[in-house]
């Protein structure tokens, strides 16, 4: 009896927690990402040479909150067809069906299924797909609040093989490093429309 | 001093360059011919690494070998019509020049086209300009050309010396070879 009462205590503390926690994941402010000040890049070597890929459009929805990590989520779709590696005879080949295959792929996602805090700063528990590959990853990142809004910055070192990109042949570390950085630097503003928050309680009322 | 030339032959030194780098410019220039059109891939990346590493080694050796002979006497030539000698000498200055331009338009081909470059894959060097469509066609325009001039003057170069041994029966080709250096 004694063991039911407090299992069913349990349950019903998770689910406020849960309930809770959806309910802030609609409160975490909402941010929009500044373009011209922003950059989602990645850094890979071919042939000894480092090049630099530049990823010049995509599509993130974040919100965070320091102390409301469990609202907190990033979301971000990337055009891979937007890849701009310096050299257009580089971003051909990238473009293939051995690397991003990207008339069947155009896009990749990263979403976080949860952020947690750790000494260093939170850390994303995100699902990166790219070319119908998912992997799950660990996104440690900065976040510096400002007056106007934040900056995010984060630093993953990914293996290209995960995904698929440049099997085969391409295999060869010699040729194109696995290894590959990515670079995210985004300067945000706090969403300047009505916040979500307010927006979709709102929508849900509409009969 | 035994490695100059001296009034009938030339020295070893030139020498060696002279039938080292035919030997390079043998591989690498068929290889160029043939890389272009492989597809896509680690082994196409890999061989135009060769023909950059070879190109490159051609660069470095064109600049020892010109400074060295900037040094050198030259063998007193064969009797031969003053045109004759005008037009070898032109040759060889030409042929020096396009030492030059043939891997450095090759380097800056390279570069404008944001392709890296590693030497035998000990290291790498850098691009001589960012990366830059314009200039990468001219470039390649300018490496294609070069090399095809430069194939013509050798193939020229090539059968006035041969003319001179078999025909003329003159010492033009043995001044350049080490084997028959003795001979009188
Ligand atoms: C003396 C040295 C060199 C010789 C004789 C040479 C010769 C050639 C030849 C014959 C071709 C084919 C041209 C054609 O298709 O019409 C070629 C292409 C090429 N060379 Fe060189 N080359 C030399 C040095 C270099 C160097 C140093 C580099 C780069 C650092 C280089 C990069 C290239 C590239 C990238 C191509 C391909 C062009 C294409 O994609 O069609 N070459 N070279
Ligand atoms: C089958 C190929 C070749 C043959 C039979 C050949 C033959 C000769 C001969 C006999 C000489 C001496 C000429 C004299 O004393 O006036 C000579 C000199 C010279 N050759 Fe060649 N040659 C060949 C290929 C080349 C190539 C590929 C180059 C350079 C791209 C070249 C560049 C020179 C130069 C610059 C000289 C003047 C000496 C010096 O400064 O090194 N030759 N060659």
């Amino acid at each position: 009896m004694m063991g039911r009462r407090r299992c069913s205590g349990v349950t019903v503390a998770a689910a406020v927690a849960t309930l809770w926690a959806a309910a802030s994941a609609v409160a975490a402010p909402r941010f929009d990402v500044v373009p011209s000040q922003s950059s989602v890049t990645f850094v890979g070597s071919q042939q000894g040479e480092k090049f630099t890929g530049t990823i010049r459009s995509y599509d993130a929805r974040i919100r965070f909150a320091a102390d409301d990590l469990a609202g907190s989520s990033l979301d971000v779709t990337l055009q891979l067809a937007s890849i701009d590696t310096n050299s257009p005879d580089r971003d051909q080949g990238i473009a293939t069906a051995d690397w991003f295959n990207v008339a069947e792929f155009p896009t990749a996602t990263f979403r976080t299924v949860a952020i947690r805090s750790s000494p260093v700063g939170p850390v994303g528990e995100a699902d990166l797909t790219i070319k119908g590959h998912v992997k799950h990853i660990p996104f440690p990142f900065t976040w510096k609040s400002g007056s106007a809004g934040a900056t995010l910055d984060a630093r993953v070192t990914l293996d290209r093989l995960d995904f698929g990109l440049g099997a085969g042949d391409w295999a060869d570390d010699s040729v194109v490093a696995h290894k590959v950085e990515v670079v995210v630097h985004l300067t945000l503003v706090a969403a300047a429309t009505a916040p979500a928050a307010k927006q979709r309680p709102k929508a849900a009322n509409v009969p | 001093m035994a490695l100059r030339s001296t009034a009938s032959v030339w020295g070893p030194v030139v020498q060696a360059f002279h039938w080292g780098m035919l030997l390079l410019l043998l591989t690498t220039i068929p290889i160029g011919y043939y890389m272009a059109d492989l597809p896509l891939g680690p082994p196409k990346l890999k061989i135009y690494a060769l023909h950059k590493s070879i190109g490159i080694t051609l660069l470095a050796l064109a600049a020892v070998r010109l400074l060295w002979r900037l040094g050198e006497r030259r063998p007193a030539p064969s009797p031969m019509p003053g045109w004759q000698r005008v037009a070898a000498q032109t040759t060889h200055v030409l042929l020096y020049v396009l030492l030059f331009v043939v891997p450095l338009s090759g380097w800056l081909y390279n570069s404008a086209a944001g392709f890296p470059l590693q030497w035998f894959r000990l290291f790498n060097l850098p691009a001589l300009t960012a990366a830059n469509p314009a200039l990468k066609v001219v470039a390649k325009q300018v490496h294609e050309t070069g090399v095809a001039v430069l194939i013509a003057l050798v193939v020229a170069h090539a059968v006035a010396a041969l003319k001179h041994h078999f025909i003329d029966r003159d010492a033009t080709l043995r001044s350049m070879l080490p084997l028959l250096r003795s001979r009188p």
